[in-house]
């Protein structure tokens, strides 16, 4: 059974969990909390932290089985099974989804003649090449990246300071509090996503005592750089654009990157943003390409190339069907809000709960 | 449709009847190996060519023993084999109590034992052996029709002398490199490493060559599984013959269909040395200067043992430029395209201009400038290798000067991809390891084709299939892109972008766990530590 | 298992080599395009349409010197950018490149009559950056970006040089889409956009030698306009402006003098070294009133008037002397802006949003009506003057 070690697993934590949040996130929480959006940013990615740490308690009990396995054991075949579905059907979407997203922004910004499938084509054989190497090199893959993601996004946050309107961030809190609530449960579907992908990898978790500890630090660690990198940069929008352009700004982030200009001859920077935001991307999906296999493979047993092929397919036949950007976005949103959001909140509760209940009756 | 194709097979190849398939030597060779020896036997073997030297003589002992003594002419030292072989038996002992007393049962223990002086001489018994020993330079006497035979090792054949190395020349170290005889480069070694945990292991590989090995490591410091993974793998090597590295290198690499290079060489005994030290295992091969050191990983082939000999401080400088130039190698090219014919907006407008202006009245599209120019490129560096060296350099540089300068002039490429082509031609020979400098020239063409067709995101997809593979390469098990990832930390800052001054790198690298330090001051010091 | 894999390698290399053949998209060879420097936006004609000035400049093999970059303008009538951007792709040589657009030039009666719509393009249009520059022109902005200037450049570049030069004399306000944009959306603050004119030979006491007989060649960055939204309501003079930059907190260096203000005989001239300005949102008896804290440190460079020599007590007296006049120099052009302000009912300092943030309460109860309270609302000047040094020598050199 392939292992990753505690270090891997918070940067492939994190970068599942950053995935392309960086993007729509301003927009997201500007639109539902206001001026003030950007402060339910980490709050709302902080919901991950006790789920995170249930899904590693159930790991602690049940060493090397993912959390399908464990429902069966723990609500009995049928329903276990019935949770796999969905479980496969919510992250197999989604993935494709994320897909579509991918091919979209490219060629919204960068290379408009270019047809979509192409782009789809090249996000699909990086997955898919990622897939078919194994959860290892996925790690490592993302050890790599992750870090360039996060300077890239330092970077994108830093040079564009110069550009920061006085005043924009007053006032504060000058709709009191409930607008911030509003934006955390935007955000909520963003770490709850993480969860999905952790209760896929739960299987390849070390599980020692040492090595659980850090593994819980290391669902800490992630959650805070996450959560701190993107209230940056929904900040960052709000100081330069103003809340209403940053809701209105589809791409903020890209636009932020092409208004960076250091002394007139960097420019153009948001080149190495979209590259690194393709890593992302590919990260992303490909955690929900393994999700779904893994579906597959512990519901119904099925494994192998060819079925590896046949989600690769479905991934690329959803992305196909939005050919709209607008629909895209509405879709994910939609497919947030009423299916992540309960499914995996009620779930992993109900899980940990019937764990613990069992634990302390001693069975 | 399989009778399309068997027609196309009655085509193509040609009837068995026409062909007289030879069995190759080595076929009847394996048989004689195991049996016991006989003179005449190794003489009829040998006696084909004529370089081999078969001189017979009388021991008078209390049986009359006809001898034979059989070396090859030209790697044997005929001067020992005089003075210790011939002048002893015939002259000088002629009439000795001893060898009034020799028989043929005993003769060659009591030779072996009493008569002869020299430090070298072994008892062998089989005739793989005798045959083994003649041909590797060896002296064989055979005593009448005895089966057991006496080998003199008196090896002496022409060779140059030890000089530096002309691929790894540094300013501030060592000027010694290693040799074509294996035995020259052991004690090379030996010097550098005078402990008894320095172990060689020795092997003969190829059928035919029956080329020498010796596999070599530090005892306790290399990571066993390594030194008995790479013992097996040689040991599964079966090939008529082996010249030269590469030989084992496509044998017992981990991914031969990759670009990249698995294993690390060096010709410097000093080198070895500290890569031993660092618990890697050499394999040094009889016939070739040159050393193979596995594991490798990807960041060594950046580094220069010269880092190890200059000051921290000016490490620091020479490793970004070395970094900075590979990246340049690899990129500058697909990024000129990939900027110039989809993402001008980048382009700050003084630029934008200047390059359009450069490339007016030009024909061809970037893409297919680029790809001219790096073709030419390659083709001189090509022509340049094989012109006798003072000829070969100048030709590479000037030539390609010369031509682009005539090009540009002609209106057929743009000054900037000149400018381009020139810069990534130089910054390849910032990379100090020639196959990892080869690999990036490989690579550098795909990514041109992506860059001209998809612009960024065919680089960015081409970059990021090309981490993919690294990070899936193994190199004896011991993952290609360590120590970035899997994260070291305290290596990766320590010795791979910069290095640390040697009472700082207290610890052996994190890739064997072995516990004791290995630098830092004895007892307590003012200051540091 | 190595042999599927190989196969599957050479497989998604085969379906990849027949991509690519089938031809790149959206390529384009970098010396087939023609760069988009600057537009223009007039009226046109017919009612509902824009007279649209595109301004390229067009870069030539100059031989031993490099480039050589020749200009080409046109301007065409069409309802919307896109439209023109057709028409102009006819007669166009090589392919119009939006993507180094730096300037967009509006003209009076655009202006006048929004022109909002004709920048939907400008900030949807991905090759765009937010970082161009807006100006306004008097007249039509058609026969600015058709001048030729004295100097070998196109008047679109020359603009954007100018207002990059802005920090250095602070007297008109960079405006770039971005910050135009982020403006708008406050609902509250009045935009406001600096101006340009052509200015001929003798125009405004400047004179300079001319080819043509008539001709202007030279544009000049002055002052500014007001908007209500998109539409131009008028324009402020040079002081007005001034008084904008310093009240905005927009002064980074700038060339200053007592003349005219007649507080003493010695007149001063000097840099602004360093200001600051900051806002107070303060309650006094029940009304909430702006406070403006100017702060600005500045170095003397030009003393005139002066009939004796001085010693050195009296020196520096006459620097403090200095930091009054000066400061009254500022308040009085501070003054004029809200005076102007308080005439259009426009609230292009950006009051209320300094109310926005330091009392939203109150600011709640007030901003349905803010254009009408613009009229009386109290506002205070607080101006701070420092010397910083001045210059080379203390006393001037006299005649006795």
């Amino acid at each position: 059974m392939e292992r990753i070690s505690t270090h891997q697993f918070m940067t492939l934590g994190a970068a599942v969990l950053m995935g392309a949040t960086f993007l729509p996130v301003a927009s997201l929480v500007t639109g539902v909390g206001g001026r003030d959006g950007w402060m339910s940013v980490l709050p709302g990615f902080a919901v991950g932290i006790p789920y995170g740490l249930m899904v590693l308690s159930l790991v602690e009990r049940y060493p090397h089985k993912n959390l399908l396995q464990i429902s069966e054991t723990l609500f009995g075949k049928w329903i276990g099974k019935i949770i796999g579905v969905i479980y496969i059907l919510i992250t197999g979407y989604l993935g494709g989804l994320l897909l579509g997203q991918a091919g979209e922004i490219y060629q919204t910004s960068v290379m408009p003649l270019t047809p979509i499938s192409v782009f789809y084509l090249g996000g699909l054989l990086l997955v898919f090449y990622l897939v078919r190497s194994g959860i290892e090199v996925f790690a490592r893959f993302s050890e790599v990246i992750f870090p360039l993601i996060v300077i890239a996004l330092v970077l994108d946050v830093g040079l564009s300071i110069p550009r920061i309107e006085q005043g924009e961030l007053m006032p504060i809190l000058s709709e009191g509090l409930k607008p911030l609530f509003w934006g955390g449960i935007k955000v909520l579907p963003f770490p709850l996503t993480y969860i999905l992908f952790l209760a896929g990898i739960a299987a390849f978790l070390p599980t020692g005592k040492q090595e659980l500890g850090q593994l819980k630090t290391g669902v800490w660690r992630a959650v805070f750089l996450v959560g701190i990198l993107d209230t940056l940069v929904a900040l960052i929008q709000i100081l330069v654009f103003g809340p209403t352009e940053t809701i209105r700004l589809v791409y903020g982030l890209l636009v932020l990157g092409k208004m960076v200009e250091v002394s007139k001859t960097v420019a153009g920077v948001e080149s190495l943003f979209l590259g690194v935001w393709l890593g992302a991307g590919v990260i992303k999906i490909s955690a929900f390409f393994f999700t779904a296999i893994w579906g597959l493979e512990t519901v119904f047993g099925l494994k192998g190339l060819k079925w590896d092929l046949a989600v690769g397919i479905v991934f690329l036949g959803i992305a196909l069907q939005f050919m709209r950007g607008p629909s895209l976005i509405k879709e994910i949103g939609l497919l947030d809000d009423y299916l992540v959001l309960p499914f995996v909140s009620v779930w992993i509760l109900t899980l940990w709960g019937v764990a613990r209940w069992k634990k302390g009756a001693g069975v | 449709m399989r009778s399309w194709l068997k027609m196309i097979k009655e085509l193509t190849i040609r009837p068995k009847g026409e062909r007289q398939i030879r069995k190759s030597p080595t076929y009847s060779y394996d048989e004689d190996m195991n049996k016991p020896l006989s003179g005449i036997k190794v003489k009829e073997i040998l006696s084909g060519s004529s370089d081999v030297v078969f001189r017979e003589f009388i021991l008078q002992g209390k049986e009359r023993i006809p001898c034979l003594l059989v070396a090859v002419d030209g790697m044997v030292d005929k001067n020992q084999l005089d003075l210790f072989i011939l002048k002893p038996l015939m002259v000088d002992l002629a009439g000795h109590p001893e060898v009034a007393q020799l028989t043929l049962a005993n003769v060659v223990d009591r030779t072996l034992q009493s008569l002869l002086p020299g430090l070298e001489f072994k008892k062998i018994s089989k005739m793989g052996e005798a045959i083994d020993a003649i041909l590797s330079g060896d002296a064989v006497i055979f005593f009448g029709d005895s089966m057991e035979a006496l080998v003199f090792g008196a090896r002496g054949w022409e060779k140059r002398a030890v000089a530096e190395p002309i691929t790894e020349t540094i300013v501030k170290g060592p000027h010694e490199g290693f040799m074509e005889t294996i035995r020259i480069n052991t004690s090379l070694l030996r010097r550098k490493i005078k402990h008894p945990s320095l172990r060689m292991i020795s092997l003969k590989l190829g059928n035919l060559t029956n080329t020498d090995l010796v596999v070599t490591y530090m005892d306790k410091i290399a990571s066993p599984d390594i030194v008995s993974e790479v013992l097996r793998r040689l040991g599964n090597i079966k090939m008529d013959g082996v010249l030269g590295n590469g030989y084992i290198e496509d044998m017992i690499e981990d991914n031969p269909y990759s670009p990249f290079p698995q294993m690390a060489y060096t010709e410097r005994p000093d080198v070895l040395a500290g890569k031993l030290l660092e618990g890697k295992v050499g394999i040094i091969l009889d016939g070739t200067p040159i050393v193979l050191v596995v594991p490798a990983t990807l960041t060594q082939f950046l580094n220069v043992n010269e880092d190890y000999y200059q000051r921290p401080l000016s490490v620091i400088l020479f490793r970004f430029v070395r970094y900075l130039g590979a990246f340049m190698a690899l990129l500058a090219p697909s990024i000129y395209i990939a900027v110039t014919t989809f993402h001008q907006e980048i382009i700050p407008t003084d630029l934008l201009m200047s390059i359009s202006a450069g490339r007016q009245g030009v024909p061809f599209p970037a893409l297919l400038e680029a790809l001219t120019m790096m073709v030419v490129l390659e083709i001189l560096q090509e022509a340049g290798l094989r012109l006798p060296k003072p000829i070969g350099q100048t030709i590479g540089i000037v030539g390609a000067l010369i031509i682009g300068d005539a090009a540009v002039k002609a209106s057929l490429v743009s000054p900037l991809m000149v400018i381009i082509v020139g810069l990534t031609a130089v910054a390849n020979y910032a990379i100090p390891y020639y196959d990892l400098s080869i690999a990036v020239r490989l690579i550098r063409f795909p990514l041109m084709i992506l860059a001209g067709t998809l612009g960024f995101f065919g680089v960015t997809v081409g970059l990021y299939v090309i981490t993919i593979h690294l990070l899936s390469l193994r190199s004896f098990g011991v993952p290609y892109l360590s120590p970035v990832s899997p994260l070291h930390i305290r290596a990766l800052l320590q010795d791979t972008f910069v290095r640390s001054p040697w009472w700082a790198l207290k610890r052996r690298p994190q890739l064997i766990d072995v516990e004791e330090p290995r630098s830092g001051w004895k007892g307590k010091r003012k200051g540091r530590g | 298992m190595k042999r599927t894999k190989l196969k599957m390698g050479l497989g998604v290399l085969l379906i990849a080599c027949i991509l690519f053949l089938t031809g790149c998209w959206g390529k384009r060879e970098v010396e087939n395009l023609a760069p988009l420097i600057g537009v223009g936006i007039d009226l046109g004609q017919k009612p509902g349409t824009y007279l649209i000035t595109e301004q390229f400049s067009i870069p030539e093999k100059g031989g031993e010197t490099g480039a050589e970059i020749q200009g080409r303008t046109f301007s065409v009538e069409a309802s919307n950018v896109r439209e023109a951007d057709e028409k102009i792709s006819k007669i166009a040589y090589r392919k119009p490149f939006m993507g180094s657009l730096k300037v967009i030039v509006i003209g009076e009666d655009a202006a006048k009559a929004g022109f909002n719509d004709i920048l939907d393009f400008a900030q949807r249009f991905p090759e765009f950056r937010r970082s161009m520059y807006l100006v306004l022109t008097k007249g039509k902005a058609q026969s600015i970006l058709n001048l030729k200037l004295g100097v070998n450049t196109s008047p679109a570049m020359f603009i954007k040089n100018n207002l990059e030069k802005w920090e250095t004399i602070s007297t008109y306000p960079m405006v770039n889409l971005g910050h135009y944009l982020t403006v708008l959306s406050r609902k509250s603050t009045a935009p406001i956009i600096p101006l340009v004119k052509s200015i001929k030979s003798g125009d405004g006491g400047i004179e300079y030698k001319t080819e043509r007989k008539d001709g202007a060649e030279e544009i000049q960055l002055e002052g500014a306009g007001v908007l209500r939204g998109d539409r131009l309501v008028d324009f402020l003079t040079d002081e007005e402006t001034k008084g904008y930059m310093w009240l905005e907190n927009d002064v980074i260096h700038r060339l200053i003098d007592t003349v005219g203000i007649e507080e003493s005989k010695v007149n001063f001239g000097g840099k602004v070294l360093k200001s600051t300005t900051k806002y107070n949102v303060k309650g006094k008896d029940g009304t909430i009133g702006l406070e403006y804290q100017i702060k600005a440190s500045i170095a003397v460079d030009e003393v005139m008037g002066l009939k004796e020599q001085l010693s050195e007590t009296e020196w520096v007296d006459l620097m403090k002397g200095a930091e009054k006049s000066f400061a009254k120099v500022i308040q009085q052009e501070c003054e004029l802006s809200i005076k102007r302000e308080r005439e259009l009912g426009l609230d292009f300092l950006g009051i209320g949003r300094h109310i926005e943030q330091k009392n939203p309460a109150y600011w709640k109860t007030v901003k349905d009506q803010w254009e009408q309270k613009i009229a009386d609302f109290p506002v205070s000047l607080n101006v701070q003057v420092t010397i910083h040094n001045s210059g080379m020598s203390s006393s001037s050199p006299t005649t006795n």
